[in-house]
Protein backbone atom coordinates (compact mmCIF):
# COMPACT_ATOMS: atom_id res chain seq x y z
CA UNK A 1 0.00 0.00 0.00
CA UNK A 2 1.01 3.80 -1.25
CA UNK A 3 0.60 6.79 1.14
CA UNK A 4 -2.29 7.88 -1.20
CA UNK A 5 -4.06 4.61 -0.60
CA UNK A 6 -3.39 4.96 2.72
CA UNK A 7 -4.22 8.58 3.32
CA UNK A 8 -7.83 7.97 1.30
CA UNK A 9 -8.41 4.70 3.96
CA UNK A 10 -7.31 7.02 6.76
CA UNK A 11 -10.93 7.64 7.71
CA UNK A 12 -12.25 3.88 7.13
CA UNK A 13 -9.66 3.07 9.98
CA UNK A 14 -11.01 5.57 12.09
CA UNK A 15 -14.38 4.18 12.06
CA UNK A 16 -13.62 0.71 12.08
CA UNK A 17 -14.60 0.33 8.51
CA UNK A 18 -11.55 -1.16 6.84
CA UNK A 19 -12.01 -4.92 5.23
CA UNK A 20 -9.66 -7.28 7.62
CA UNK A 21 -7.68 -7.31 4.73
CA UNK A 22 -7.25 -3.54 4.25
CA UNK A 23 -6.45 -3.28 7.99
CA UNK A 24 -3.66 -5.58 7.59
CA UNK A 25 -2.08 -3.82 5.05
CA UNK A 26 -2.96 0.11 6.29
CA UNK A 27 -1.19 -0.99 9.68
CA UNK A 28 1.43 -2.52 7.73
CA UNK A 29 2.39 1.02 6.34
CA UNK A 30 1.98 2.90 9.09
CA UNK A 31 4.64 1.02 10.72
CA UNK A 32 6.94 2.05 7.84
CA UNK A 33 6.18 5.35 7.22
CA UNK A 34 6.17 7.48 9.92
CA UNK A 35 4.48 10.64 7.88
CA UNK A 36 1.48 8.60 7.55
CA UNK A 37 1.21 7.52 10.85
CA UNK A 38 1.82 10.96 12.30
CA UNK A 39 -1.33 12.51 10.35
CA UNK A 40 -3.55 8.78 11.28
CA UNK A 41 -2.29 10.70 15.25
CA UNK A 42 -3.54 13.65 14.14
CA UNK A 43 -6.70 12.16 12.36
CA UNK A 44 -7.62 9.98 15.56
CA UNK A 45 -7.60 13.45 17.44
CA UNK A 46 -9.92 14.82 15.30
CA UNK A 47 -12.38 12.65 15.71
CA UNK A 48 -11.86 12.81 19.34
CA UNK A 49 -12.04 16.27 20.05
CA UNK A 50 -15.75 16.03 18.76
CA UNK A 51 -16.61 13.30 20.43
CA UNK A 52 -15.29 14.93 23.48
CA UNK A 53 -16.16 18.41 23.36
CA UNK A 54 -19.48 18.46 21.47
CA UNK A 55 -21.88 18.77 24.03
CA UNK A 56 -24.91 16.52 24.55
CA UNK A 57 -27.98 17.18 26.25
CA UNK A 58 -31.16 15.27 27.60
CA UNK A 59 -34.50 16.16 25.85
CA UNK A 60 -36.60 18.02 27.91
CA UNK A 61 -38.77 16.12 30.12
CA UNK A 62 -42.15 17.73 28.96
CA UNK A 63 -41.02 16.27 25.19
CA UNK A 64 -40.36 12.98 26.32
CA UNK A 65 -43.70 13.12 28.55
CA UNK A 66 -45.65 13.93 25.64
CA UNK A 67 -44.17 11.16 22.92
CA UNK A 68 -44.49 8.49 25.38
CA UNK A 69 -48.31 9.49 25.90
CA UNK A 70 -48.15 9.21 21.96
CA UNK A 71 -51.20 6.20 20.99
CA UNK A 72 -53.02 6.87 24.28
CA UNK A 73 -55.16 9.12 22.63
CA UNK A 74 -54.57 11.74 25.51
CA UNK A 75 -52.96 14.24 22.97
CA UNK A 76 -55.92 14.22 20.29
CA UNK A 77 -54.28 17.49 19.02
CA UNK A 78 -50.61 16.61 18.39
CA UNK A 79 -52.16 14.53 16.41
CA UNK A 80 -54.35 16.32 14.61
CA UNK A 81 -51.48 18.46 13.48
CA UNK A 82 -49.36 16.01 12.00
CA UNK A 83 -49.18 17.71 8.45
CA UNK A 84 -45.96 16.37 7.05
CA UNK A 85 -47.04 12.88 5.39
CA UNK A 86 -44.17 12.31 3.07
CA UNK A 87 -41.73 10.07 5.01
CA UNK B 1 -59.36 5.36 15.44
CA UNK B 2 -59.95 3.10 18.21
CA UNK B 3 -62.61 3.87 20.54
CA UNK B 4 -63.99 0.30 22.25
CA UNK B 5 -66.37 -0.73 19.83
CA UNK B 6 -64.20 -3.91 18.42
CA UNK B 7 -66.34 -6.70 18.45
CA UNK B 8 -64.84 -10.02 20.44
CA UNK B 9 -62.24 -8.29 22.20
CA UNK B 10 -62.05 -7.13 25.66
CA UNK B 11 -60.57 -3.82 25.83
CA UNK B 12 -57.99 -3.19 29.15
CA UNK B 13 -57.35 0.44 30.15
CA UNK B 14 -53.98 1.19 30.04
CA UNK B 15 -53.18 1.49 33.19
CA UNK B 16 -53.12 -2.13 33.69
CA UNK B 17 -49.99 -2.69 31.39
CA UNK B 18 -48.95 0.05 30.33
CA UNK B 19 -45.50 0.71 32.41
CA UNK B 20 -44.97 4.84 31.98
CA UNK B 21 -49.02 5.12 33.21
CA UNK B 22 -48.03 6.42 36.63
CA UNK B 23 -48.51 10.13 35.27
CA UNK B 24 -51.77 9.47 33.60
CA UNK B 25 -54.96 10.61 35.56
CA UNK B 26 -57.92 7.45 36.26
CA UNK B 27 -59.26 7.09 33.15
CA UNK B 28 -62.94 6.39 32.08
CA UNK B 29 -63.67 4.10 29.55
CA UNK B 30 -62.88 6.82 26.28
CA UNK B 31 -59.35 5.79 26.92
CA UNK B 32 -58.78 2.89 26.39
CA UNK B 33 -56.91 0.73 23.66
CA UNK B 34 -56.59 -2.37 21.65
CA UNK B 35 -54.62 -5.01 22.39
CA UNK B 36 -53.12 -4.60 19.36
CA UNK B 37 -52.61 -0.48 19.59
CA UNK B 38 -51.43 -1.40 23.09
CA UNK B 39 -48.73 -4.01 21.75
CA UNK B 40 -47.77 -1.29 18.98
CA UNK B 41 -47.48 1.55 22.11
CA UNK B 42 -45.28 -0.65 23.71
CA UNK B 43 -42.83 -2.08 21.11
CA UNK B 44 -42.89 2.12 19.91
CA UNK B 45 -41.81 3.12 23.26
CA UNK B 46 -38.89 0.77 23.43
CA UNK B 47 -38.14 0.83 20.02
CA UNK B 48 -38.24 4.52 19.23
CA UNK B 49 -38.55 6.69 22.41
CA UNK B 50 -35.10 5.34 23.63
CA UNK B 51 -33.50 7.16 20.89
CA UNK B 52 -35.03 10.80 22.26
CA UNK B 53 -31.99 12.38 23.10
CA UNK B 54 -30.23 11.48 20.06
CA UNK B 55 -32.94 12.90 18.17
CA UNK B 56 -33.22 16.21 20.34
CA UNK B 57 -29.67 16.86 20.04
CA UNK B 58 -29.51 15.73 16.18
CA UNK B 59 -32.16 18.56 16.12
CA UNK B 60 -30.68 20.98 18.11
CA UNK B 61 -27.90 20.82 15.91
CA UNK B 62 -29.74 21.15 13.00
CA UNK B 63 -31.84 24.04 13.87
CA UNK B 64 -29.89 25.63 16.49
CA UNK B 65 -32.97 26.17 18.26
CA UNK B 66 -34.41 24.54 21.34
CA UNK B 67 -38.11 25.52 20.49
CA UNK B 68 -37.75 24.51 17.05
CA UNK B 69 -35.60 21.15 17.85
CA UNK B 70 -38.82 20.12 20.34
CA UNK B 71 -40.72 20.88 17.45
CA UNK B 72 -39.09 18.73 14.78
CA UNK B 73 -38.86 16.09 17.22
CA UNK B 74 -42.21 15.77 18.35
CA UNK B 75 -43.22 15.71 14.67
CA UNK B 76 -40.82 13.16 14.06
CA UNK B 77 -42.45 10.81 16.48
CA UNK B 78 -45.58 11.49 15.03
CA UNK B 79 -44.90 10.48 11.78
CA UNK B 80 -42.91 7.25 12.83
CA UNK B 81 -45.64 6.38 15.52
CA UNK B 82 -48.26 6.66 12.24
CA UNK B 83 -46.26 4.74 9.99
CA UNK B 84 -44.36 2.60 12.86
CA UNK B 85 -46.06 -1.05 11.21
CA UNK B 86 -44.24 -0.02 7.91
CA UNK B 87 -40.69 0.09 10.20
CA UNK B 88 -38.77 -2.76 9.14
CA UNK B 89 -37.89 -4.82 12.28
CA UNK B 90 -34.78 -5.46 12.91
CA UNK B 91 -33.13 -2.96 11.11
CA UNK B 92 -31.80 0.22 13.12
CA UNK B 93 -34.52 2.36 14.39
CA UNK B 94 -32.12 5.10 15.24
CA UNK B 95 -31.63 5.50 11.35
CA UNK B 96 -34.91 5.11 10.50
CA UNK B 97 -35.85 8.28 12.68
CA UNK B 98 -32.93 10.29 12.15
CA UNK B 99 -33.87 10.01 8.46
CA UNK B 100 -37.62 10.58 9.09
CA UNK B 101 -36.23 13.92 11.19
CA UNK B 102 -34.14 14.99 8.61
CA UNK B 103 -36.66 15.10 6.03
CA UNK B 104 -38.95 17.06 7.96
CA UNK B 105 -36.27 19.40 8.59
CA UNK B 106 -35.92 19.97 5.13
CA UNK B 107 -39.71 20.33 4.48
CA UNK B 108 -40.05 22.56 7.22
CA UNK B 109 -37.41 24.55 8.23
CA UNK B 110 -34.37 24.88 5.55
CA UNK B 111 -36.65 26.28 2.96
CA UNK B 112 -37.67 29.18 5.03
CA UNK B 113 -35.24 30.24 7.30
CA UNK B 114 -31.26 29.44 7.73
CA UNK B 115 -29.52 29.80 4.19
CA UNK B 116 -27.17 26.49 3.66
CA UNK B 117 -23.55 26.89 4.82
CA UNK B 118 -24.37 30.69 6.62
CA UNK B 119 -23.17 30.56 10.33
CA UNK B 120 -25.00 32.47 13.07
CA UNK B 121 -22.26 32.76 15.29
CA UNK B 122 -24.33 35.26 17.71
CA UNK B 123 -27.22 32.34 17.75
CA UNK B 124 -24.57 29.40 18.75
CA UNK B 125 -22.90 32.03 21.80
CA UNK B 126 -26.70 32.12 22.95
CA UNK B 127 -26.63 28.40 22.10
CA UNK B 128 -24.13 27.19 24.21
CA UNK B 129 -24.85 30.02 27.04
CA UNK B 130 -28.03 28.21 27.52
CA UNK B 131 -27.07 24.82 27.93
CA UNK B 132 -23.82 25.52 29.44
CA UNK B 133 -25.20 24.10 33.13
CA UNK B 134 -25.02 20.65 31.57
CA UNK B 135 -22.40 20.47 29.85
CA UNK B 136 -19.41 17.75 31.19
CA UNK B 137 -16.41 17.73 30.82
CA UNK B 138 -14.53 14.58 30.45
CA UNK B 139 -10.88 14.75 31.43
CA UNK B 140 -8.40 13.05 29.56
CA UNK B 141 -5.15 13.17 31.18
CA UNK B 142 -3.46 14.07 28.10
CA UNK B 143 -2.67 17.43 27.46
CA UNK B 144 -2.17 19.32 23.89
CA UNK B 145 -4.00 22.00 22.06
CA UNK B 146 -7.21 20.13 21.55
CA UNK B 147 -8.09 20.11 25.27
CA UNK B 148 -7.87 23.91 25.08
CA UNK B 149 -10.21 24.48 22.65
CA UNK B 150 -13.52 25.39 24.33
CA UNK B 151 -16.60 23.69 23.79
CA UNK B 152 -18.12 26.88 21.86
CA UNK B 153 -15.14 26.66 18.90
CA UNK B 154 -15.31 22.85 18.50
CA UNK B 155 -18.84 23.96 17.54
CA UNK B 156 -18.46 26.18 15.13
CA UNK B 157 -15.36 24.99 13.27
CA UNK B 158 -17.86 22.11 12.92
CA UNK B 159 -20.86 24.97 11.97
CA UNK B 160 -18.08 26.23 10.07
CA UNK B 161 -17.94 23.49 7.81
CA UNK B 162 -20.00 23.22 4.08
CA UNK B 163 -23.29 21.11 5.44
CA UNK B 164 -22.55 17.86 3.08
CA UNK B 165 -19.19 16.83 5.45
CA UNK B 166 -20.91 18.27 8.35
CA UNK B 167 -23.82 15.91 8.30
CA UNK B 168 -21.37 13.09 7.73
CA UNK B 169 -18.81 14.07 10.51
CA UNK B 170 -22.09 14.41 12.60
CA UNK B 171 -23.76 11.47 12.31
CA UNK B 172 -20.58 9.27 12.46
CA UNK B 173 -18.54 10.92 15.21
CA UNK B 174 -21.21 11.92 17.53
CA UNK B 175 -24.18 8.91 16.59
CA UNK B 176 -21.90 6.15 15.95
CA UNK B 177 -23.97 4.90 12.78
CA UNK B 178 -22.30 2.67 10.08
CA UNK B 179 -21.08 3.98 6.91
CA UNK B 180 -24.07 1.89 5.30
CA UNK B 181 -26.52 3.66 7.85
CA UNK B 182 -25.29 6.76 6.66
CA UNK B 183 -24.85 6.23 3.00
CA UNK B 184 -28.77 5.31 3.51
CA UNK B 185 -29.35 8.56 5.33
CA UNK B 186 -28.28 10.80 3.35
CA UNK B 187 -29.20 8.72 0.17
CA UNK B 188 -25.68 8.56 -1.39
CA UNK B 189 -22.93 5.62 -2.13
CA UNK B 190 -20.62 4.27 0.40
CA UNK B 191 -17.93 5.36 -1.53
CA UNK B 192 -19.36 9.00 -1.22
CA UNK B 193 -19.73 8.91 2.80
CA UNK B 194 -16.17 7.57 2.96
CA UNK B 195 -14.85 9.88 0.68
CA UNK B 196 -17.15 13.18 2.49
CA UNK B 197 -15.82 12.00 5.72
CA UNK B 198 -12.22 11.88 4.31
CA UNK B 199 -12.45 15.68 3.16
CA UNK B 200 -14.39 17.03 5.66
CA UNK B 201 -12.38 15.92 8.49
CA UNK B 202 -9.37 17.42 7.16
CA UNK B 203 -11.21 20.79 6.59
CA UNK B 204 -12.38 20.30 10.34
CA UNK B 205 -8.97 19.92 11.28
CA UNK B 206 -7.53 23.20 9.43
CA UNK B 207 -10.56 24.77 11.46
CA UNK B 208 -9.69 23.63 15.10
CA UNK B 209 -5.65 24.40 14.16
CA UNK B 210 -6.84 27.61 13.37
CA UNK B 211 -7.98 27.91 16.93
CA UNK B 212 -5.34 26.04 18.97
CA UNK B 213 -2.82 28.55 17.70
CA UNK B 214 -4.70 31.06 19.57
CA UNK B 215 -3.74 29.64 22.53
CA UNK B 216 -0.09 29.53 21.48
CA UNK B 217 0.01 26.12 20.41
CA UNK B 218 2.45 24.92 17.94
CA UNK B 219 0.18 22.51 15.81
CA UNK B 220 2.81 21.50 13.39
CA UNK B 221 2.56 18.45 14.93
CA UNK B 222 5.64 16.82 16.61
CA UNK B 223 4.95 14.27 18.57
ZN1 LIG C 1 2.90 6.83 3.87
Amino acid sequence: MNCNKTRVLMSCALDCELSAREEEEFLKHLAECPECAAEFTEAKKTKMIIREKIVRVKAPQSLVESILRLGTHTNPQAEGSLLFDQL
Amino acid sequence: MVQGNIPGKELKPVMDTNEFSEKKKPRTGRNTLSREELKKQQEFQQEAVTHINSLYNYALHLTMNPDDAENLVQETYLKAYKFFNSFERGTNCKAWLFKILKNNYINRFRKNSREPGKVDYDLIKDFYHSIKDVRSDTSEAESDYFHSLMHEEVYQALQSLPEEFREVIQLCDIEGFTYEEIANMVESPIGTVRSRLYRGRKLLRAQLETYARKYGFNTDSEE
